[in-house]
C-alpha cells in the first residue's frame, strides 16, 4: 500500500529525513516510534502531501505520491499531531466538512457521520462546538475527521496524546477495526502498550531513518533486563556488601538467585524489562550517534 | 470517490460562509462604521468642494477607506486558519490550492461587496448621491471587492503572526487610502502626494467609483483594469506562496 524509499527532507542544515525507507501493507499497522525530532512527523507530512522531500521515492497504492500528491491525499485519512479544529464549528459540522472534501455526499455522508459519532462516543456532543469540548472529545473529533470515508491509508500522528483512557480505548478500537477491514495504518506514538493493542509492527526512527523494524518482542529480545537488589541495613553490615546490586541480565531469575546466595537480607528486588529508550540508545550507539 | 473540483469549492464556500455567520460582530461593525463616518464627513466635503462633488467624495472616500480597513476580515480569516492549524489540515485533503483560496475568499468578497452596496445605497438615499449608471457601479464594486480579497489573501499568507498582519493592514490601509485621495480630495493634497497617488490601489478605486457615478464607461474600465491587474498580481503571489509553503503553519 505504501512504499517509501530513500526520502530526504532538510530544514536548513537539519536533515529531518535522511534516507527514510518504509513499507506498509494493506491491513498492517506500523507503529512509528522514536525520540522527539527523529523524523516521524515529517514522514507523515510528506505522505500527507504537506511537505515535499528533496529526494527519494514514495508510492501509495501504486501512485507516485510525489508526482500526484492530490491523488494520494484522496486515499489518506490524516490525524495530525496537533489539534486542528474550528472552535466555532460543531463535531458534526467537522465530520460533514471532511466527508464532503473526500467525496461523500447526501445520504452516504449522513450515514458515515452518524456511524462515526456513535463509534467514537461523540453522539452526545455531536452538536456542540469544538471550542466547548473536553480535550478527549477534541482528540476523538480529530481522529473521526481522519476516519470518515474509510480511507485505505490512515496516517495517525500521536492521536491519543493527552487523551483519557476511554478516549484511548475508543480510538484504538476504531483503528484496529479499520486495519482488519484492510486499511494500512501508520501510527506514531510514544505509548508502546497502544501498539501492542493494535498488534502493530514497530519501525524505530532515529535521525531521519528507520533503523529497526519488527515486532516489539523481537526488537527488545537482544537487550538485557536490569536487575536491582537492595539489601536491608543489617544485611549490608553482616556481609560487608554494598547496600544495592544492579546488574544487566538476560536471565533475571538466575542473577537474583546468584546475588542472594551471597548472603544478606533483601529489602527490594526489581526487574526492569528493556524499554524502547534502551533500544534507542543501543541503536544510536551502533550508528555512532 | 473524490468529489469533482466545483463541488469541493462549493463545500469550502459553504463552510466559510458558516464560519462568517457564526461570528457576526466584525461584519456588523464594518457595515455600520462607514455609514456613521459618511454622515459626519459629508458636510465637510460639501463645504470644501461643493454639493455634488462633496457627496461623491464623502461616499466614495469612506467606502474606499472602510473597505480597505475590512482587509482585516479577509486576512484575519486566512490567518486564523493558519493559527488553528486547520489550513494545513485542509491542505492534507484532495483540495487544490486555488480551490482553497477561492472557497475561502469568495464569502469574504461577498461581505465586502455587501458593505460597499450598503454604503452606496446609503449615499444615494440619505446623501443625495446621484449615480448615472448602476450597472457600472455594480461592476466597480465587484472589481474592487476582488482586488481587496486578492490583496488580503496574499498578505495573510505572507504575514507571520496576527500582530504583523494587523500592523501591515492598519498602517498600510491608512497610507494607501490617504494617498489615494479617500480622506482628503486629491486636489487639496500636497503636490508630492498627488505625484505618487497613482501608486496606491485606493487611487484607482476612487477613480473607478467616481467614473461609475459619472457614467464615464471608458474611465471606469481603465481604472478597473488597473485594479484587476493588481488583483491578478496579488492572486499570483498568494497561490505561489501557498504552493511553495513546504512548512507547517504551526511554525508561525
Amino acid at each position: 500500500m505504501l512504499v517509501a524509499e530513500g526520502l530526504v527532507k532538510r530544514y536548513g542544515s537539519h536533515r529531518a529525513l535522511d534516507g527514510f525507507d518504509l513499507e506498509v501493507a494493506p491491513g498492517e499497522v506500523v507503529g512509528l516510534v522514536g525520540r522527539n525530532g527523529a523524523g516521524k512527523t515529517t514522514f507523515v507530512e510528506v505522505v500527507a502531501g504537506l511537505v515535499r522531500p528533496e529526494a527519494g521515492r514514495l508510492q501509495v497504492a501504486g501512485i507516485d505520491a510525489l508526482a500526484s500528491p492530490r491523488q494520494v491525499r484522496a486515499l489518506a485519512g490524516v490525524a495530525p499531531q496537533e489539534l486542528a479544529l474550528y472552535p466555532s464549528l460543531t463535531v458534526r459540522e467537522h465530520l460533514r466538512l471532511f466527508a464532503a472534501l473526500t467525496g461523500l455526499g447526501g445520504r452516504s455522508r449522513r450515514k458515515a457521520v452518524d456511524a462515526l459519532t456513535e463509534e467514537l462516543g461523540l453522539s452526545e456532543v455531536a452538536d456542540r462546538r469544538a471550542g466547548l469540548l473536553s480535550g478527549g472529545q477534541r482528540r476523538r473529533t480529530q481522529a473521526a475527521c481522519a476516519l470518515v470515508g474509510s480511507p485505505p491509508l490512515l496516517l495517525l500522528d500521536e492521536p491519543t496524546v493527552g487523551a483519557d483512557p476511554d478516549t484511548r480505548r475508543a480510538l484504538l478500537s476504531s483503528v484496529a477495526d479499520r486495519a482488519r477491514a484492510g486499511a494500512a495504518v501508520v501510527y506514531t506514538t510514544h505509548y508502546l502498550a497502544e501498539l501492542d493493542d493494535l498488534d502493530a509492527t514497530l519501525a524505530v526512527v532515529d535521525a531521519g531513518q528507520v533503523v529497526a523494524r519488527g515486532h516489539r518482542a523481537e526488537l527488545l529480545a537482544h537487550l538485557p533486563s536490569r536487575v536491582r537488589v537492595e539489601f536491608a541495613a543489617q544485611g549490608v553490615g553482616a556481609c560487608g556488601q554494598a547496600s544495592e546490586v544492579v546488574e544487566a541480565s538476560f536471565d533475571p531469575a538466575a542473577t537474583i538467585t546468584r546475588v542472594l546466595a551471597g548472603g544478606g537480607l533483601p529489602r527490594t528486588i526489581e526487574i526492569q524489562r528493556p524499554t524502547l529508550n534502551d533500544l534507542y540508545q543501543e541503536l544510536a550507539a551502533s550508528h555512532g550517534r | 470517490m473524490a468529489a469533482r473540483a466545483p463541488s469541493r469549492t462549493l463545500v469550502l464556500f459553504n463552510h466559510n460562509l458558516t464560519m462568517l455567520a457564526r461570528e457576526p460582530g466584525p461584519l456588523a461593525s464594518r457595515l455600520v462604521m462607514p455609514l456613521v463616518a459618511i454622515a459626519v464627513f459629508e458636510p465637510l466635503d460639501r463645504a470644501a468642494i461643493g454639493s455634488r462633488g462633496g457627496a461623491v467624495q464623502a461616499v466614495t472616500g469612506m467606502l474606499v477607506l472602510f473597505s480597505m480597513l475590512s482587509l482585516a476580515l479577509v486576512g484575519g480569516s486566512v490567518l486564523a486558519e493558519r493559527l488553528w492549524r486547520t489550513w494545513d489540515r485542509l491542505r492534507m485533503t484532495p483540495v487544490r490550492p486555488l480551490e482553497l483560496l477561492v472557497g475561502k475568499s469568495v464569502p469574504t468578497g461577498i461581505v465586502l461587496a455587501v458593505q460597499q452596496a450598503a454604503v452606496l445605497g446609503f449615499g444615494i438615499v440619505a446623501e443625495g448621491l446621484h449615480a448615472r449608471s448602476l450597472a457600472l457601479l455594480t461592476m466597480v464594486v465587484l472589481v474592487w471587492s476582488a482586488t481587496l480579497v486578492a490583496i488580503g489573501s496574499a498578505l495573510s499568507l505572507i504575514a507571520r503572526s496576527q500582530a504583523e498582519l494587523a500592523a501591515i493592514q492598519d498602517i498600510g490601509s491608512f497610507i494607501v487610502t490617504s494617498l489615494g485621495g479617500a480622506l482628503v480630495p486629491l486636489a487639496e493634497m500636497p503636490s508630492w502626494a498627488r505625484q505618487i497617488a497613482p501608486a496606491s490601489p485606493a487611487y484607482w478605486a476612487m477613480s473607478s467609483f467616481r467614473a461609475a457615478v459619472d457614467g464615464n464607461v471608458g474611465a471606469a474600465i481603465h481604472s478597473g483594469s488597473v485594479l484587476l491587474g493588481i488583483a491578478a498580481i496579488a492572486t499570483g503571489l498568494a497561490v505561489w506562496r501557498l504552493k511553495r509553503s513546504s512548512t507547517r503553519s504551526a511554525r508561525l
